[in-house]
């Protein structure tokens, strides 16, 4: 019986043990607001890849004082993705600072969708264009497979993106386009100035050598008109049908701004979706 | 009893059909919806629609009194073939038209006897003058080519033109475009409206002239134009004095098909000029009937000059009447580079600036 006891009690032991045990990690995670910034349920990076990424995330998220997110899982439970990254945010505990910033993002493998769930102050730091901006250029490469990729060139743009919100005017409709575009490279503005250039060149010594022609046919015979001779004596002008085109406007998008929505939590987020 | 009438789509050519659904005429392969009373008035006017008929007396010029060419003399270019008449007196000269010397002489015989001489205005000093400043300014004329010039070479050339008298009776029929624009939330809209324009009416033309000599060519003539009539006088062989004289060997009958040409073009021009407040309007058909149509043979003062250039042979004439100057000139390819690159270059750099500055 002795024996019986003490294994039941050193099982009791064990079993405390190992639940404290448990229940601490967690609350440690918890306290500190670290979940881990990774979690990749849909195992698509390496041990090591996600050691460093975290790292990376972690680097971001303190120096800017904004969670960055990423999430990978296998399903949604039935939500959509945007309802999931909304709920995953809620309800784990991320967010910095009192108004819980932070961006999040969510790749489902099964339905292969993506969704981008914002929060707090990082609900205008990342403004819809803003975000049109940033996945047109880290989707392509999950498209493509190339996850690790994907993720970090997402973690960089946060960074890029929190830095300009930093300065009171995140990227948005106005500045975006002046900063994306290729008008901003200096080989395109050389190219340009160079092609703008020869072709008025070409223009002013087209007309240079036009002076050397002056021998041309007369079509017609208006210095031999008879003066007040010309008479209209019928005119008519009939409609006889018409067309009519139309083509869309293209849409206005220069409002700018970010478009937000409200989670089951209750809670305020920005965001957009789409898949790859 | 009605009469069952085909018409045909004025956009695509197809037979129309009566919708009963929108009551309006519609093409099946178009799908243009056209009003009864638009087709009607359109095809009214195709109807009325007649061929070109541009007929002329041909009576030009006259018989030489006796004696009266006694004087002239053919001088026949070796090179070219040229033929001009001059007078006894002129002496050796060289060809206006290819340059080369002129040797073989024979008597003037033969051709008609011009009606109307409008005399030379210009002296040869204006001609010269009005080379020396036809050259002025021209950046990629080979610079040897100024200096070569056998400026002193300038002649004074009567040219045989023969002159068209007309008055036209045109009917023109135009298509006409309207078009309007506007634009709701969604769309831009465009609508263009398509119009049957019809005019018809009469105007007169004098003294069309047209180049009689195969030697100098046409274009050339045209662009010294206009000369005026009203400084031209009967003829007389005292007015060839000192200068040359071109034989005609392009006939009046000959001559017509061009002075035709520009009588319609200037007819439609000037009707079309009277069809106002559309967007485009363009020729679709026109007939034009003469009458009254005459032509006369006159000379016209020219100033020529013939030279070759890197064996090319470049001529300049100018109206001896208003001093009008042309004639073609070579180019300086080297210079015609020379001025790219060098022009290509400033312009980047400007550009560039600007862009620097602006973005």
């Amino acid at each position: 019986m002795k024996k019986q006891w003490k294994r039941f009690f050193l099982g009791i032991i064990i079993f405390v043990c190992m639940f404290l045990g448990i229940v601490n990690e967690n609350v440690a995670a918890y306290n500190s607001g670290h979940l881990p910034r990774l979690v990749d349920e849909g195992d698509l990076l390496t041990d090591e890849e996600e050691r460093r990424l975290i790292e990376k995330l972690d680097d971001i998220s303190g120096r800017q004082q904004c969670d960055v997110i990423i999430v990978t899982t296998g399903s949604l439970n039935g939500k959509t993705t945007t309802e999931y990254a909304d709920d995953y945010f809620d309800y784990n505990g991320y967010g910095l600072g009192n108004e819980k910033d932070g961006i999040l993002l969510l790749v489902s493998m099964r339905e292969r969708n993506w969704a981008i769930s914002t929060h707090g102050a990082a609900i205008d730091a990342f403004t819809d264009a803003g975000q049109e901006a940033m996945t047109d250029q880290f989707i392509p490469k999950l498209s493509e497979g190339d996850y690790l990729d994907a993720f970090n060139q997402f973690a960089e743009l946060c960074d890029d993106f929190l830095t300009q919100a930093a300065t009171g005017e995140p990227y948005d409709v106005n500045n975006l386009d002046s900063e994306d575009s290729i008008f901003a490279m200096p080989g395109v503005r050389i190219g340009l100035a160079i092609g703008s250039g020869c072709l008025l060149a070409f223009i002013v010594v087209s007309v240079m050598k036009g002076t050397l022609k002056s021998v041309r046919s007369q079509a017609a015979a208006s210095s031999y008109i008879r003066p007040g001779s010309l008479h209209i004596i019928k005119s008519y002008d009939y409609f006889l049908y018409r067309h009519i085109s139309k083509t869309a406007k293209p849409k206005d998008h220069n409002s700018g701004g970010s478009s937000t929505h409200v989670s089951s939590s209750g809670s305020t987020h920005g965001g957009s979706s789409g898949s790859f | 009893m009605a009469k069952l009438l085909e018409y045909k789509c004025p956009s695509c050519g197809g037979a129309l059909k009566f919708d009963s659904s929108v009551q309006k005429m519609k093409c099946p392969y178009c799908g243009t919806e056209f009003e009864m009373e638009a087709l009607k008035n359109y095809d009214d006017i195709l109807n009325q629609e007649q061929p070109d008929d541009m007929k002329w007396e041909t009576q030009a010029g006259s018989e030489w009194k006796t004696g009266e060419t006694d004087n002239m003399i053919i001088y026949t270019c070796k090179s070219c073939g040229g033929e001009i008449v001059g007078d006894q007196n002129l002496g050796a000269t060289s060809c206006p038209f290819c340059g080369n010397p002129v040797v073989m002489m024979g008597q003037f015989s033969g051709d008609l006897r011009p009606d109307y001489v409008i005399p030379f205005k210009l002296d040869k000093q204006a001609a010269k003058d009005g080379l020396v400043k036809h050259l002025k300014g021209k950046r990629l004329l080979p610079k040897q080519f100024k200096s070569q010039n056998r400026i002193n070479e300038i002649k004074g050339v009567y040219v045989p033109f023969w002159l068209f008298d007309a008055d036209a009776t045109g009917k023109v029929r135009y298509k006409a475009t309207r078009v309007r624009a506007w634009s709701d939330e969604d769309y831009n809209y465009t609508e263009t409206s398509y119009f049957s324009v019809y005019r018809e009416g009469e105007i007169g033309f004098e003294k069309i002239p047209v180049d009689g000599s195969s030697k100098i060519a046409d274009d050339l003539m045209e662009s010294i134009e206009p000369f005026y009539f009203e400084d031209a006088v009967d003829f007389q062989t005292a007015y060839l004095a000192g200068y040359l004289a071109d034989r005609y060997d392009v006939t009046v009958n000959q001559s017509i098909e061009r002075a035709n040409e520009r009588i319609k073009h200037s007819t439609e021009e000037n009707f079309a000029a009277t069809v106002q407040g559309y967007s485009s309007v363009i020729t679709e058909s026109s007939s034009i009937q003469l009458s009254n149509g005459n032509a006369k043979y006159a000379l016209y003062p020219v100033w020529m000059l013939s030279t070759t250039w890197n064996g090319k042979n470049y001529t300049f004439a100018m109206n001896g009447q208003t001093g009008k100057f042309v004639g073609d000139l070579p180019l300086d390819k080297g210079a015609y580079w020379r001025w790219f690159f060098s022009l290509s270059v400033i312009f980047s750099i400007i550009f560039y600036a600007i862009f620097w500055i602006a973005f």
